[in-house]
């Protein structure tokens, strides 16, 4: 369970710095970082990491769950993903 | 009498309203005006001296606010900026108004620290919700917000009888693209901003029983407007700027019962092209007011078949209007698809050739606009005002057409100038940071369609060893360099761009061919 919440982590934050912030930097991006706080992502990105969610964890996203608590960290991402595909949502 | 007696009128008649409402937090006629008086007297302490130019860099709406109609009781100048930013466009921007106060939140100090030795006419800055000590900026006196909302200051005699500038005086410079590349400042009087907002109040008929869902940011000439109409009329504003999560938008607008939502065409397109909306019912929603560029026709209709109850205001205007020109008035959606309508109250719209002549009936021509509510002219600019106010009256850009009722129909734009969500973006300003980067020889910018966006910005490149160059690097530089906003969203390598018949770059062929690449 631990390396599958390491591997998730890790390919959001590539996701995030490659498309986002345009850098390698890993020291650029905290895993708690609010997206809209930090003006990392803007509504237009918010497509794109829905798709990038939807097309890598193969993870339906429903309307009602686009909201902060799911999605406005990279440990909120994580968390979403890793409990949608255990079944708990 | 100035456009900060809105804020002063509205505290005397209905002290107890809620003028502003956010999630966490509320604030009634009374405070917020008591708010902007101390940070009135506070620039009073600071020595401001009327015609003085004050910045706001603020996303917290009621500090925002209060800091506004501060100033401008304080006789100043609001040089409102966009929070979306770099140390870079800061700098052009604070020097080119020469803005000696600047209101911001600790968080967008940062920017500062790197252009603290390159804007000499800042001398003093308030900081909102300082969380640790500031970072030093040379010479610049920093002062904690909370303290300047210090009751003491409110002792200041001379302020309490001066109060603010007058119609005439200058209200507010507002930042906006120029196709030149370089930001340009429109220069509103009170006088300007007065006229607009009487105009617009009587044909939204707003009253004080307005609940209004502002989603549009303050700094925006259309933010702007929502917040002086909605002030002046004693009304409430629910105020939460983002659609990024547009359950958290629909859950306030049904909670706080609506009455109204102003926005932009991508506005609408977050909100009400999900399924979700049809969940929610707005049983207190009179109106949707939509500006800033065409709103798709298939989610215009999808929004009024959602609540064919509610009417749809379709507006156009412009920054040096103040900002509206004209309105489609909703009994005429159905009728007259694609229009933005006729002229606000106080405003004249003529279609005029390139000699000045009006056009024929079904012609396309100019929009040349007349009324109170026009520019004084770009600041510090008399070549560009020149150019754009003419004896004709202001020269808008925008081409269109008008029918036999006089509604008019936009066909196109005279600039380059690319409109992506609410931004309105000149190309020439990218393509110079572009050149920035070595590896780049030759860069065309141009906006290309997008449902919902309106137009996406896309980059054309020519490298200096005529191949690929690090796609991810040259990003990285327009990140480095540009508001988030102004980043291309694709880049496409090029040998060679194809030209018109007089040799200059033919963007039109560009953008075709960018577009089917991107279809495909």
């Amino acid at each position: 369970m631990q390396s599958a919440v390491r591997e998730t982590i890790t390919k959001i934050r590539k996701f995030i710095l490659e498309n986002f912030m345009f850098t390698d930097d890993e020291a650029a991006l905290r895993n708690e970082d609010s997206f809209l706080e930090k003006g990392i992502i803007d509504s237009t990105g918010m497509l794109e990491l829905m798709a990038f969610i939807s097309d890598e964890f193969h993870t339906t996203i429903d309307d009602d769950e686009i909201i902060p608590d799911n999605l406005d960290s990279v440990n909120h991402v994580a968390s979403f993903i890793l409990t949608k595909k255990t079944g708990n949502i | 009498m100035g456009i900060h007696q809105y804020l002063i009128e509205s505290a005397e008649r209905y002290p107890d309203r809620q003028a502003i409402v956010e999630v966490h937090k509320s604030r009634t006629y009374r405070e917020l005006c008591a708010d902007a008086k101390k940070i009135a007297a506070w620039l009073f302490s600071e020595s401001i001296a009327p015609g003085d130019r004050v910045g706001i860099l603020m996303d917290d709406p009621a500090e925002y606010v209060a800091s506004y109609f501060g100033i401008l009781m304080a006789g100043a100048v609001v040089v409102a900026l966009n929070t979306q930013t770099t140390s870079r466009t800061l700098k052009e921007v604070i020097n080119d108004a020469e803005i000696s106060i600047l209101v911001t939140q600790f968080k967008f100090v940062r920017y500062l620290t790197y252009i603290a030795d390159g804007i000499p006419s800042l001398r003093a800055i308030s900081v909102h919700g300082f969380s640790s000590p500031p970072p030093s900026l040379l010479g610049i006196k920093l002062t904690d917000s909370a303290y300047v909302y210090d009751e003491s200051y409110l002792q200041n005699k001379e302020m309490l009888a001066f109060l603010g500038g007058s119609d005439m005086d200058i209200a507010q410079i507002v930042y906006t693209s120029g196709t030149s590349g370089k930001p340009k400042g429109v220069v509103l009087q009170h006088g300007n901003l007065m006229a607009n907002t009487c105009s617009t109040i009587r044909y939204l008929q707003l009253t004080p029983d307005e609940r209004h869902m502002v989603v549009l940011p303050f700094f925006y000439s259309f933010g702007n407007s929502v917040m002086l109409t909605h002030i002046a009329a004693g009304a409430t504003m629910i105020v939460h700027q983002s659609v990024m999560y547009p359950k958290v938008v629909l859950d306030i607008m049904q909670r706080e019962n609506v009455t109204a939502i102003s926005g932009v065409p991508s506005t609408f397109a977050m909100l009400f092209s999900t399924p979700l909306v049809k969940r929610y019912s707005f049983p207190c929603m009179r109106y949707f007011a939509q500006a800033g560029g065409p709103l798709s026709p298939k989610y215009a209709m999808e929004m009024k078949n959602t609540f064919p109850e509610v009417d749809i205001y379709i507006m156009y205007g412009q920054t040096e209007a103040s900002p509206r020109l004209s309105y489609l008035h909703p009994d005429d959606f159905y009728r007259k698809p694609g229009s933005i309508g006729r002229a606000i109250p106080g405003v004249t719209l003529k279609l005029l050739d390139t000699k000045g002549r009006p056009v024929q009936a079904g012609d396309v021509g100019e929009i040349v606009a007349c009324g109170q509510n026009i520019m004084q002219g770009y600041w510090k600019d008399p070549g560009r005002t020149a150019m754009v106010l003419r004896k004709e009256g202001l020269w808008t850009g925008d081409l269109a057409k008008m029918d036999e009722e006089g509604h008019l129909y936009i066909v196109g734009r005279k600039s380059e100038m690319i409109k992506s969500g609410a931004h309105r973006i000149a190309p020439k300003e990218i393509e110079e940071i572009m050149l920035e980067h070595p590896a780049v020889k030759a860069a065309a910018v141009f906006g290309v369609a997008d449902e919902i966006l309106g137009e996406i910005i896309v980059a054309c490149i020519i490298t200096k060893t005529g191949g690929d160059c690090d796609e991810k690097a040259l990003f990285l530089h327009c990140k480095q360099n540009l508001p988030g906003f102004k980043v291309p969203k694709h880049i496409c390598f090029v040998e060679n761009f194809p030209t018109t018949g007089n040799g200059k770059i033919d963007k039109n062929s560009l953008k075709n061919s960018s577009a089917e690449l991107l279809k495909g």
